[in-house]
């Protein structure tokens, strides 16, 4: 038993240092990017965004008493919002500037494809627990349908509140790598398992 | 009461009549409200008539429609009920008013995103006759309030039919923000009609509510607008009713607002600027939330410059254009472009890059079209412009630029290349320019015209090029009919063309070698356009008749060879072989035929080059050949030549190898059938210089009086020039290192001879100075300038004969008169004892002046005094002259110091010198002066050696004046200043004395000093008067004083004399002098 654990746990506590040096190169990039998004959407950095629709909060509470596999699904459906949500404002961007500001465009793009790649990291490690991977299809069919068109400026609030969640989803997710990558017999056995739902 | 109350009330009615349908009836209403309702006691019988018969109404309503009568009606109201009344009263069409319908309006619709409100009415005008004026008022009125915004007149004109109208109007205010109302009235203008005119009554106001009326309507409005820059905007916040606002701001900056309402708040932006790409927001900031709108801000597009369409390919036509200003607009309210072509009527949206400047928009060509008539569309939120262009798509054909250019047949001298032009040309022809490029020749342009075919290979063929050339070839094409412009420049392609033989044979001549038994042949190198390939080998052949003596070749790069021929001559061919073949051989005879008086001429270049000219000879019938050496004489000599045809007389030979300052040898030959003959040397120089150096001289012969110099030729190498003479320069002058040159030294007694004659080798030159060192310089000069001199010292012989005359000459002189004189001093001795020496009395004679007749008489007698008997006096005057009491006591002891005394006091007038010699003094006594005039003054006679007198001081003003000369000693009276003795007073002595022109102290009186108690006189009398002491010393054997001065000296000295004359004295002493006398021993 603990020799079939040993190469499974270290291939998890390999996976989750790469995840945390990802996350943690994605949480500058977001930060970067954040700061572009204000200047050039001509926002106030200090403007408080109320929570955007459909952006999952990096915020839980009893975040310590959350299993392996709750922290993975929670970081995986927040990923998988991000990445539609960036890739949203991506098209909204090309939309409203065209050719303008490309360079905001390209850090946008950069940022998406650092969620994309974090998302197949965790479907990895979700994988890894033996878990089964929710799937994306499912979850869009049985979602709340598109919401109405927004204002410009709604969707500038919007952009500005996705970043800022990314931004902190960045660092939840660092934490709860750290956390999965801790050799405690909790998360490396089957009861983290067994009580996520 | 009632009745007329009544009657009053229709009265004011009738007034009011009331007609919408002209020429039928007019409509009365009364205006007591309520009436219709009324019950039956209130009913009224309105009976009229006019010209028709009487009419009768019973109504219940307070009105009633009548016919418009033609002119007057007459109107009897009977009312029944309660209260009965009749009302009796006539009506003229005058006093009727003619008052419209209340128009009604149909909709009123509201563009929220352009603000503006679309109102709609119909103009009831089937009720009119055709043609009325029609006047509409509308008024639009805003807030709960409805506060009037603006009203404006809308003019139609009836057409008898019911017609709908329509008005726009554009708020500056966004419709969201409040609610709008609108209404209308209407005015005909019903010509004919001769009672008055009235608008009709406000039709019902139609609402467009504002967002602040609906529950929970919120937002900043307008929506995201796009609006041109400089416009004024109002942007409004609208909140729920529990909500405040705390700022609205515009970009970075707040604005004050204007309350619409209690749910909505408005700002006013004046004169907006260009927005950034992303917009500028509209800020609404509530107390718990935000709302935004963002305004883009920009330019409507400007009208598309410099319109062009061609095509490349006859398949897209491709128009480009200049776009002007940036709208400042992106994305999806980017300007957008689209091409329309009105003969076909189709039309091509653009994709234009917002970044790139260059807009270009491809439209496909139409078959069996030639004529496009373009428009060009542009468009963008703010505004839209267009640009149109007809164009003839066979006359702007711009081909794409041509590819895969290969050469593809080669020989010496032609090229065919090849090439490929993507498009459809086949209904033009094309025309296409071939750039020929070599290192040998200039670019060349070579122009083919083929005609057009689709998508083709094209070929052309370049002749006239040069063998063995490396050529560089492109091309670039066009349409040929019509040109409009080249494609551009293929990519070059690189050939060289294959060697063909030289194309002449090379420029030979010949030479015999000194010893005479062999012949040299020279050949120039064939320039590069002759060559036709890489030369190899020259073949050099010697025939004598048809007989061949002699056959060489000889490998590149040697340029000569040597035949060995002996005394024989031959005809010599020469052929430049390169790997294609043998040129044409060059063909020359060695004869060369023999020549008399050859001459040698003297050329210097005019320009750059040396001319050389010569006679005609008609006998010369193959030209002239002028051979020169590039070396001058040493060996091997570099031979060219250059050849010249007969009818030449003069030739300017050029070569880069000509160098200044060096002598080129020329020599003209002239052809013959038979040979060569030389005609001419020719010596010149490109340029003449100065000669190197300097022509070596030597010193073949000296006497006492010239020298003969010889010299030697220059080498010729060093001559650098035709020498034209030397310069013999010569001065006196030592040996010396450090002497200049002496063309350079200035030396006044330098002469020059300039030797012209070159045969001369030598030259004495003459009338020199015997015993005196000559410098000599030998200079050569040609035309170019002098040589670097070469010096010689020379050191003539002494001239003996002369000395010995120099010394006899003066020494018999000398002797001869010497005789002579004996001879005359013996003839004429008695006359000269008389003369020279007369007889002298005896001097003893005299008792009291025995001294001074001895004197006066040795003066004449020239009698040197005998010093041992005679009690020596002496006469000492010490000056005040500080600078040299030494000195002076040096001159008066020096037995050749000279005195002149004028001798006034003697008989004789002639003036005698008299040499006395130092007797020191031996006598001091003092005298005591009794005082007289001051008390306590004594006068002192102070006998002291003259070298023990004090410093006379000297005020410093008169140092100046004093002269050094004339105070050093003694001097005779006779300089003293006329100025100084007036300073004086002329006392009877001071005049005696004047009269005997005496003794007097020395000119500068002034500076005389008197005693002082440091005066050695003042130290050796102990006496408090010693400065007023008169120091006398009369140097007896120094001075002779005339005997009248001496007496009253004595006089004043030794008997005291009167007391003027003593005054004077002591004036003399105060002025500074002294008087020492040394008084005879009597």
């Amino acid at each position: 038993m603990a020799a079939a654990d040993s190469p499974s746990a270290a291939l998890r506590r390999d996976l989750c240092s790469r995840g945390i040096r990802l996350a943690g190169k994605m949480r500058a990039d977001v930060v970067d990017l954040l700061d572009a998004y204000v200047e050039q959407q001509g926002l106030d950095a200090s403007a408080s965004v109320a929570a955007v629709e459909g952006v999952p909060l990096a915020a839980v509470e009893r975040w310590d008493e959350q299993t392996g596999t709750q922290r993975l699904l929670e970081n995986l459906a927040a990923y998988r919002a991000f990445r539609a949500l960036l890739a949203q404002m991506l098209e909204e961007q090309r939309e409203q500037l065209g050719e303008a500001d490309a360079g905001l465009g390209r850090a946008l793009a950069a940022v998406l494809l650092q969620v994309s790649a974090f998302t197949y990291h965790l479907e990895e490690l979700l994988r890894l627990e033996s878990r089964g991977i929710p799937g994306e299809e499912e979850e869009e069919e049985d979602g709340p349908p598109p919401p109405p068109r927004l204002s410009l400026f709604e969707q500038k609030l919007r952009g500005l509140g996705v970043l800022r969640e990314l931004a902190q989803w960045a660092v939840r997710s660092v934490r709860d790598l750290r956390q999965l990558a801790k050799p405690s017999p909790a998360t490396g056995a089957a009861p983290g398992l067994a009580e996520s739902p | 009461m009632k009745e007329s109350r009544l009657c009053s009330e229709w009265d004011r009615a009738k007034m009011l009549p009331k007609s919408n349908e002209l020429q039928k009836k007019i409509i009365m209403v009364s205006t007591i409200g309520g009436a219709s309702e009324d019950s039956e006691a209130q009913r009224v019988n309105v009976t009229y008539s006019d010209l028709t018969p009487q009419v009768c109404f019973k109504i219940k309503e307070r009105r009633v429609e009548i016919p418009i009568p033609e002119s007057s009606i007459r109107v009897t109201i009977k009312s029944s009920g309660t209260a009965f009344a009749t009302q009796e009263f006539a009506i003229h069409q005058k006093d009727i008013s003619f008052v419209p319908v209340t128009p009604h309006i149909l909709s009123l619709i509201p563009d929220f995103a352009t603000s503006t409100l679309n109102l709609k009415w119909s103009d009831n005008g089937s009720v009119f006759p055709y043609g009325l004026h029609a006047l509409w008022q509308i008024q639009i009125l805003r807030k709960e309030a409805m506060e009037v915004v603006t009203q404006v007149t809308y003019y139609s004109k009836l057409t008898h039919e019911d017609v709908i109208l329509s008005w726009n109007w554009t708020s500056d205010m966004p419709l969201e923000c409040t609610s709008h109302y609108v209404k209308i009235r209407c005015y005909i203008n019903a010509t004919q009609y001769v009672g008055p005119k009235d608008w009709s009554d406000w039709s019902p106001a139609e609402v467009i509510p504002g967002k602040d009326t609906e529950p929970g309507g919120s937002g900043v409005f307008p929506l995201d607008p796009v609006v041109a820059v400089g416009s004024d905007l109002t942007f409004c916040c609208v909140h729920e009713e529990d909500q405040r606002i705390t700022n609205m701001t515009y970009g970075s900056k707040s604005y004050t607002m204007m309350k619409l309402s209690s749910r909505s708040h408005a700002i006013r932006v004046l004169n907006a600027s260009v927005s950034n790409s992303s917009g500028t927001n509209v800020v609404c900031r509530l107390e718990n939330g935000l709302e935004g709108s963002v305004v883009f801000v920009g330019y409507a597009p400007d009208i598309p410059q410099n319109l062009s369409c061609e095509t490349s390919n006859f398949l897209i036509i491709k128009c480009t254009w200049k776009p002007g200003r940036p709208s400042g607009l992106y994305g999806e309210r980017r300007t957008k472009y689209s091409l329309f072509e009105r003969t076909s009527g189709k039309n091509v949206s653009c994709e234009v890059s917002e970044v790139n400047k260059d807009h270009v928009c491809g439209f496909p060509v139409l078959p069996d079209q030639k004529t496009y008539d373009f428009v060009l569309g542009v468009s963008n939120p703010i505004g839209q412009a267009q640009s149109s262009l007809l164009v003839d798509i066979t006359q702007r054909v711009h081909p794409k630029t041509p590819e895969k250019l290969t050469v593809t047949g080669n020989n010496s001298t032609s090229i065919q290349l090849r090439w490929f032009i993507n498009g459809s040309f086949a209904e033009v022809r094309l025309l296409c320019q071939i750039e020929i490029n070599s290192s040998h020749s200039e670019r060349k342009l070579h122009n083919v015209s083929t005609p057009g075919r689709k998508s083709s290979t094209y070929t052309a063929q370049l002749n006239a090029l040069h063998p063995d050339t490396k050529y560089q070839f492109r091309v670039r094409c066009s349409a040929a009919d019509h040109f409009w412009r080249w494609s551009d420049w293929s990519r070059g392609v690189e050939q060289t063309t294959s060697e063909a033989p030289p194309a002449r044979g090379p420029d030979i001549w010949r030479e015999r070698s000194p010893s005479g038994e062999s012949l040299i042949v020279f050949w120039k190198p064939l320039s590069l356009s002759e060559t036709n390939g890489k030369i190899v080998s020259h073949e050099v052949s010697c025939h004598l008749l048809e007989t061949l003596l002699e056959h060489k070749v000889v490998f590149e790069p040697s340029n000569r060879t040597e035949i060995k021929l002996g005394k024989s001559d031959c005809v010599i061919s020469v052929v430049a072989r390169n790997q294609a073949g043998s040129s044409p051989p060059s063909r020359i005879t060695s004869v060369e035929l023999p020549s008399d008086n050859v001459t040698t001429d003297q050329a210097v270049a005019m320009g750059n080059g040396i001319n050389i000219s010569w006679d005609s000879y008609p006998n010369m019938t193959c030209g002239y050949v002028v051979k020169w050496c590039h070396s001058s004489g040493s060996e091997p000599c570099i031979v060219d030549w250059q050849k010249f045809p007969s009818n030449t007389t003069n030739a300017v030979i050029k070569s880069a190898l000509f160098k200044p300052g060096v002598r080129y040898n020329f020599s003209l030959y002239g052809c013959k059938s038979m040979g060569y003959q030389l005609l001419k040397n020719v010596t010149g120089y490109m340029k003449e210089l100065p000669p190197k150096t300097a022509p070596n001289f030597i010193v073949e012969e000296t006497s006492s009086d010239s020298i003969l110099v010889k010299w030697e030729d220059i080498p010729v190498d060093e001559c650098r020039g035709f020498l034209k003479g030397y310069l013999l320069s010569f001065a006196k002058g030592e040996k010396d290192a450090l002497k200049p040159r002496l063309s350079e030294s200035g030396n006044p007694e330098l002469k020059v001879n300039n030797i012209t004659d070159l045969t001369k080798k030598s030259m004495k030159i003459l009338d020199l100075q015997g015993k005196t060192s000559y410098q000599l310089e030998l200079q050569a000069y040609t035309a170019g300038g002098l040589s670097p001199p070469n010096s010689l010292y020379v050191v003539t012989k002494e001239d003996s004969v002369g000395l010995i005359i120099a010394i006899l000459i003066p020494v018999a002189v000398v002797v001869l008169l010497g005789v002579l004189a004996s001879i005359f001093c013996y003839r004429k001795r008695e006359w000269i004892k008389e003369t020279f020496y007369p007889e002298i009395p005896n001097p003893e004679n005299s008792k009291a002046l025995q001294f001074q007749r001895n004197i006066c008489e040795g003066n004449k007698t020239l009698k040197t005094l005998e010093m041992n008997p005679c009690t020596p006096n002496s006469v000492e005057v010490v000056e005040t002259q500080s600078t040299a009491p030494k000195m002076e006591d040096t001159e008066m002891m020096s037995p050749a110091a000279e005195t002149t005394v004028p001798e006034d006091g003697c008989d004789s007038e002639m003036e005698n010198h008299v040499v006395v010699s130092y007797c020191p003094p031996i006598i001091e006594e003092e005298i005591s002066n009794p005082p007289m005039d001051e008390p306590g003054g004594s006068s002192q006679v102070v006998y002291i050696d003259i070298q023990s007198m004090y410093q006379p001081q000297i005020k410093p003003e008169e140092e100046p004046a004093i002269d050094l000369a004339t105070t050093a000693g003694y001097k005779p009276q006779m300089q003293l200043s006329i100025s100084a003795l007036k300073i004086e007073g002329h006392s009877p002595v001071e005049e005696e004395l004047d009269k005997t022109a005496g003794y007097r102290p020395q000119t500068n009186t002034n500076a005389w000093n008197m005693g002082t108690p440091d005066s050695p006189g003042s130290v050796e009398s102990n006496n408090e008067n010693a400065s007023f002491g008169v120091h006398v010393q009369l140097i007896h054997d120094s001075f002779y004083f005339p005997q009248k001065m001496m007496k009253t000296l004595l006089n004043l000295l030794i008997q005291g004399g009167p007391s003027h004359t003593f005054f004077r004295t002591k004036q003399m002493i105060n002025s500074g002098s002294s008087l020492h006398m040394n008084l005879p021993s009597e």
